[in-house]
C-alpha cells in the first residue's frame, strides 16, 4: 500500500525512542528471567507435573485461540480492518451447539438395558458432529449477513468509519445474545463419554496428569480445521482468489475475480472457524453466555496480532504461544491467575511496542501497523 | 416489473426477519407498553373487542406492516411506476412478511400449548408474551389472523406509500427544511440578532439562565438525571478531542474516568486508607493524575495507527478494570466492593448533599470544559489536531510534531475525563470496578459518533440522546445498549458526519456532493449522498 508509508518516519527523535524501549526491554528481560530462574532452579514452587498440566491446558486453549485468530487474519489480510464482532459470531457459534445438545438431551431414545438413555447418549459421536456442523453454519451465515450489512456499504470509507461500525455490530449482537438467550451462564450439556475432566491418566513422576479428553477433541479438531484452510487457501483457485484480492483489489477485480464474494466468503470461512471454535469452547470449558466471545476474541487478535497479522501460519502460532503464555505465564511471573488476561493485553502492548510487525510478520510491515 | 416483485419479497422477508428478532426478544410486548402510555390507554378498557394491550400490540403491528408495505412498493429507477405494480410490490412484501409472522406465531404458539418451557431457553418468549402475540387465539387462529393482517397492511402501506412521495420521503422533508431555515435565516431582524454581538450576548445570557433555573423546578429525579447527562457532555467532550478533533480512536477512555473516580474516592474516603482529604484537594489531583496517565499511555501507543491503536486502549482499559478489581490491589483499591463514603465537596461551610448542589457543580464544570475546548479548538493546536485527523503524512510536512500534538490531545482528553470521574464518584459517593467497564467507553463513543465528531452543540445534543431519552422512556431501558450497537452501524452507514456536524464537516460533504454529482441540487447535509 504505497499509499500509506508514512509512520516509517519516528516522530520522537530516534534516540530518545530506542533509549525508551531499550530500557524497557532490559528492565522486563531482566526481570522474566529472574523469576525463570527463581521458579525453575532457586526455589521450585511446581513439580514437573503442574508445568505439564499447565502447558497441556495452555496448548488446548490455545489452539481455540489460533482458530480465532485466524478468522481475524483472514479479514484483516483482505478489508484492512478489525472484525470486532468476531468473538461474537464465535458466541452465536457456541449457542448453536448448545441447543443442539439440548435438543438431544431432552429425545428419549430408551435401549432395554438403559431406559432413560437419550439421544445425546445414544449416538454421541453424532451429535457432536451435528453440534459442530450447526455451530459453524450458525456462526458462517452471522458473518456474511455481518459483512453485508455493517461492512459492505463502508468499503472505501475512512478506516476509522468500518472500525466503528465493527463496534456497533460487537455491542448489537452481545446485547442481542442477552436479550435472546438471557443473561445466566449455562452448562453445556456433553455427551457422558465426553464428560469435562475425565480422560487419560498418564503418570508423570509421582503423580498423575489427566490427558481430557475434551481436549484431545479440541486440539485434534482445531488442528485438522487449520490444515484444511492452509490446503484452501494455498492449493484451491478460490484460495488464490482471496490472496489476489489481499495483495490487490482492484487488480483483482481486473483479472475477473469477483471481488465482493470472495470478501462473503472470506467471512463465511472466518465465520464458520470461529463457529467450531465457540462449540470447541463449549465443549472444553463448560459455560456459554452472552458475553462468552468477547475476552476470547480480545485475545485472539492480540494472537494474530503477535503472529504478524495477515498472516496465517502466524495466526497459528501466536494463538499456541498466548494460551501457552497464558497458562504458564502467572507462576512464573509470580502473579496471580484472575490477573491472566492482564498477560495476555500486555503482551498486546509489548508486542506492538517492540516488534508491530508480530513474529512471522515479514508480509504486512510496520507501514500497517 | 421483476424489480417490483423482487423488492415486495425481499422487503417481506427483511420485515418479517425483524419481526421475529422482536418478538424473540420480547419487544412486542415492550412496545405495547410503551404505546400505551402514549396514548394512556391501559388497564381494563375494551375496545373493538380487544383488550387494552391486544389494541396497543395491533397499533404496533399496523405500524410495521404499513411501513413494510410501503417500502417493498417503493419507487424503482427506470421502470414504469404504475399503481398496478406497486400495489402488487406491496401486498407481495406483506404476504412474505405475513408468511414469516405466522409460521412463528404458530410454532412458538404450538410449543407453549404443548407445556414446552421456551422461556428457559429464551428468555423473553413468555406464556404472558406468547399469548398476546397470538391476541388469546389458538395458535392456528393467531397464524391465520397475523398471516391476514400482514397482508392487508402491507396493501395498506402500498396504498399510503403513493401519497407520501414514494419513498423519498426523506430527500423531501429535508429540501423542505431546509429551505425553511434558510428563508428564517434570511430574515433582516433574525439577520441583525445574529450579527449583532449585543443581542447574541442577550440571547446567550437567556439561555444560560434558563439552564441555571431549571434545576430548581424539576424534581430530584430529573436533577439526577440531568446530572448523568451532564457527566456524560464532559466525557463526551474529552473524547470528542481525542476522537473528533485528533482522530484517534480510543476504546480505552473509561481507565481515566476510573483513575480520576479512584482518586477522590481513595483520597476522602473512610476506607481503605483514612485519608479524609478534601474534596477540593482530590479535584485536582484527580485530574492531573488522569492527564498524566494519558501521557504514560500515549507515549508507547500513539506511533500505531487507528485500528491497533483502538484496541491497545481498549486493553488498557480492561488492564486497568482486572486490576482495580483484583486481589492484588484489594488493600490499596478496596477489591470488588469498591470504595464506599465518598466525600462531596463543601463549599463556604456548606456541604453539597443533594444532586440540586452537583447539577450546579456539574454544569459549572461543563461550561469551563466547552470553553477550553473552544478555545483549543480555535488555536493553533486546534489546527493542528484537524490537520492531523485529515491527513497525517501532510500535517507532519506542513511542520506539525505530530506526536507532540497527540500527546497534548490524549491528556487533555483524560483530564476531562479525569474531571467526569471525580464528579461522578463523589455525587454517587461510591465507586467500584464495575461502574469502569468497557461499556462506559462504549457510550461515550456513542455520544461523540452520533453527535458528530468535533462538534460541541453535537456532543451535548447525543449526550441527551443516548442518556437522557432512555431516561424518558423507561420501558425501553433494556433495549438501549442494543440499540445503541445498531445506531452505531446505521449512522456509520447513513450519516457518518453525526447528528449536529461541525461546520467544516458540513462543507466537506455539501461540496463533494456537488462535484461529484452535479446534477443534485439539493442541499441535504451529505444525508443520502451515497
Amino acid at each position: 500500500m504505497p499509499e500509506k508509508t508514512s509512520s516509517k518516519r519516528i516522530r520522537m527523535p530516534v534516540s530518545t525512542y530506542r533509549i525508551i524501549r531499550a530500557i524497557l526491554g532490559v528492565l522486563f528481560g531482566g526481570y522474566l528471567l529472574w523469576r525463570l530462574y527463581k521458579v525453575f532452579i532457586g526455589s521450585p514452587i511446581y513439580g514437573p507435573e503442574t508445568w505439564i498440566r499447565f502447558a497441556l491446558a495452555g496448548v488446548i486453549l490455545g489452539s481455540v485461540y489460533a482458530l480465532i485468530a485466524i478468522g481475524y487474519t483472514l479479514v484483516y489480510g483482505i478489508l484492512f480492518m478489525i472484525n470486532f464482532a468476531h468473538g461474537d459470531i464465535m458466541m452465536l457459534g457456541a449457542f448453536g451447539g448448545y441447543f443442539i445438545f439440548e435438543a438431544f438431551k431432552s429425545i428419549p431414545s430408551p435401549t432395554p438395558a438403559n431406559p432413560d438413555l437419550t439421544f445425546l447418549n445414544a449416538h454421541p459421536v453424532l451429535s457432536v458432529v451435528l453440534a459442530f456442523v450447526i455451530g459453524m453454519i450458525i456462526a458462517a451465515v452471522s458473518g456474511y449477513f455481518l459483512e453485508k450489512i455493517a461492512y459492505r456499504p463502508l468499503r472505501g470509507a475512512p478506516r476509522l468509519v468500518p472500525l466503528i461500525s465493527a463496534i456497533g455490530a460487537s455491542i448489537f449482537l452481545e446485547n442481542a445474545g442477552q436479550l435472546l438467550f438471557g443473561a445466566q451462564r449455562r452448562d453445556y450439556a456433553n455427551p457422558a463419554i465426553l464428560t469435562r475432566g475425565s480422560g487419560w491418566t498418564i503418570p508423570v513422576g509421582d503423580s498423575n496428569v489427566i490427558l481430557t479428553y475434551t481436549g484431545v477433541v479440541t486440539f485434534v479438531l482445531s488442528v485438522l480445521i487449520m490444515l484444511t484452510l492452509f490446503i484452501l487457501v494455498q492449493r484451491t483457485r478460490l484460495g488464490r482468489a482471496m490472496r489476489a484480492v489481499a495483495e490487490n483489489k482492484s487488480v483483482a477485480a481486473l483479472m475477473g475475480i469477483n471481488v465482493d464474494r470472495v470478501i462473503s466468503l472470506t467471512f463465511i470461512i472466518s465465520g464458520a472457524m470461529a463457529g467450531a471454535a465457540g462449540v470447541m469452547w463449549g465443549i472444553h470449558l463448560g459455560l456459554v453466555y452472552y458475553f462468552v466471545g468477547f475476552v476470547p476474541g480480545i485475545k485472539a487478535f492480540t494472537a494474530a496480532v503477535l503472529g504478524g497479522i495477515g498472516n496465517i501460519p502466524g495466526a497459528m502460532l501466536g494463538g499456541m504461544f498466548l494460551g501457552i503464555v497464558e497458562a504458564v505465564g502467572p507462576p512464573i511471573l509470580g502473579i496471580d491467575f484472575q490477573l491472566k488476561d492482564v498477560i495476555a493485553f500486555g503482551i498486546l502492548v509489548l508486542i506492538l511496542i517492540f516488534r508491530p510487525s508480530g513474529i512471522l510478520g515479514e508480509v504486512l510491515s510496520e507501514e500497517k501497523v | 416489473m421483476n424489480t417490483h416483485i423482487r423488492n415486495g419479497i425481499n422487503a417481506g422477508i427483511t420485515f418479517g426477519i425483524v419481526m421475529i428478532f422482536l418478538f424473540l426478544i420480547g419487544f412486542t410486548s415492550t412496545a405495547a407498553e410503551l404505546i400505551s402510555d402514549l396514548i394512556k390507554l391501559k388497564g381494563e378498557t375494551v375496545i373493538l373487542g380487544l383488550t387494552a394491550p391486544m389494541f396497543n400490540l395491533i397499533i404496533f403491528l399496523t405500524i410495521i406492516g404499513t411501513w413494510a408495505g410501503a417500502y417493498g412498493s417503493r419507487k424503482v429507477r427506470d421502470e414504469p411506476d404504475t399503481w398496478k405494480l406497486s400495489l402488487l410490490a406491496a401486498t407481495l412484501a406483506g404476504l412474505v412478511n405475513g408468511v414469516l409472522i405466522a409460521i412463528l406465531a404458530y410454532i412458538v404458539g404450538d410449543m407453549t400449548v404443548a407445556g414446552l418451557k421456551l422461556y428457559k431457553y429464551l428468555t423473553a418468549v413468555l406464556p404472558g408474551v406468547v399469548n398476546l402475540f397470538l391476541l388469546d387465539q389458538t395458535p392456528l387462529g393467531g397464524a391465520i389472523f397475523h398471516l391476514i393482517f400482514f397482508s392487508v397492511t402491507g396493501l395498506m402501506g402500498g396504498v399510503l406509500g403513493r401519497g407520501v412521495g414514494r419513498g423519498d420521503w426523506r430527500k423531501r422533508f429535508s429540501i423542505w427544511w431546509n429551505e425553511v431555515w434558510s428563508k428564517f435565516n434570511r430574515k433582516s431582524a433574525v439577520q441583525r440578532v445574529r450579527t449583532n454581538p449585543i443581542t447574541r450576548y442577550v440571547l446567550y445570557g437567556l439561555l444560560l439562565l434558563i439552564v441555571f433555573l431549571l434545576p430548581l423546578r424539576i424534581g430530584q429525579y430529573w436533577n439526577y438525571t440531568l446530572g448523568t447527562v451532564g457527566i456524560y457532555v464532559l466525557l463526551g467532550l474529552g473524547l470528542n478531542i481525542v476522537v473528533g478533533l485528533a482522530g484517534l480512536l480510543d476504546l480505552g477512555y473509561v481507565a481515566f474516568f476510573a483513575i480520576g473516580a479512584y482518586s477522590v474516592a481513595l483520597l476522602t474516603a473512610p476506607e481503605p486508607h483514612h485519608l479524609l482529604w478534601s474534596f477540593w484537594v482530590a479535584l485536582p489531583i484527580g485530574i492531573a493524575l488522569a492527564a498524566l496517565a494519558g501521557i504514560l499511555l500515549g507515549i508507547p501507543v500513539l506511533r500505531m495507527r487507528g485500528d491497533y491503536l483502538a484496541i491497545v486502549t481498549l486493553g488498557f482499559g480492561e488492564i486497568i478494570r482486572i486490576l482495580s478489581k483484583s486481589d492484588l490491589l484489594t488493600p490499596f483499591s478496596g477489591g470488588p466492593k469498591g470504595v464506599i463514603n465518598i466525600a462531596g465537596p463543601t463549599l463556604f461551610g456548606k456541604p453539597f448533599s443533594s444532586d440540586i448542589d452537583f447539577v450546579y457543580l456539574i454544569l459549572l464544570a461543563v461550561f469551563l470544559v466547552i470553553f477550553v475546548t473552544l478555545r483549543l479548538q480555535n488555536s493553533r493546536v486546534g489546527r493542528a489536531w484537524e490537520a492531523m485527523r485529515e491527513d497525517e503524512t501532510v500535517a507532519q510536512a506542513m511542520g506539525i510534531n505530530t506526536l507532540k500534538h497527540k500527546l497534548m490531545a490524549f491528556a487533555i482528553g483524560a483530564a476531562f475525563a479525569g474531571l467526569g470521574g471525580v464528579l461522578f464518584a463523589s455525587r454517587n459517593q461510591f465507586t467500584g470496578p464495575e461502574d469502569h467497564n468497557l461499556m462506559v467507553s462504549i457510550n461515550v463513543l456513542s455520544v461523540v459518533i452520533v453527535g458528530g465528531m468535533g462538534s460541541i452543540p453535537g456532543v451535548i445534543a447525543g449526550a441527551f440522546a443516548l442518556k437522557g431519552l432512555p431516561e424518558v422512556l423507561r420501558q425501553l431501558e433494556n433495549y438501549r445498549v442494543l440499540a445503541f450497537g445498531a445506531l452505531l452501524v446505521v449512522m456509520m452507514i447513513v450519516r457518518p458526519e453525526g447528528l449536529i456536524p461541525t461546520s467544516r464537516r458540513r462543507l466537506e460533504t455539501r461540496t463533494d456532493a456537488k462535484v461529484s454529482r452535479p446534477e443534485r441540487q439539493e442541499d441535504d447535509v451529505g444525508s443520502d449522498s451515497q
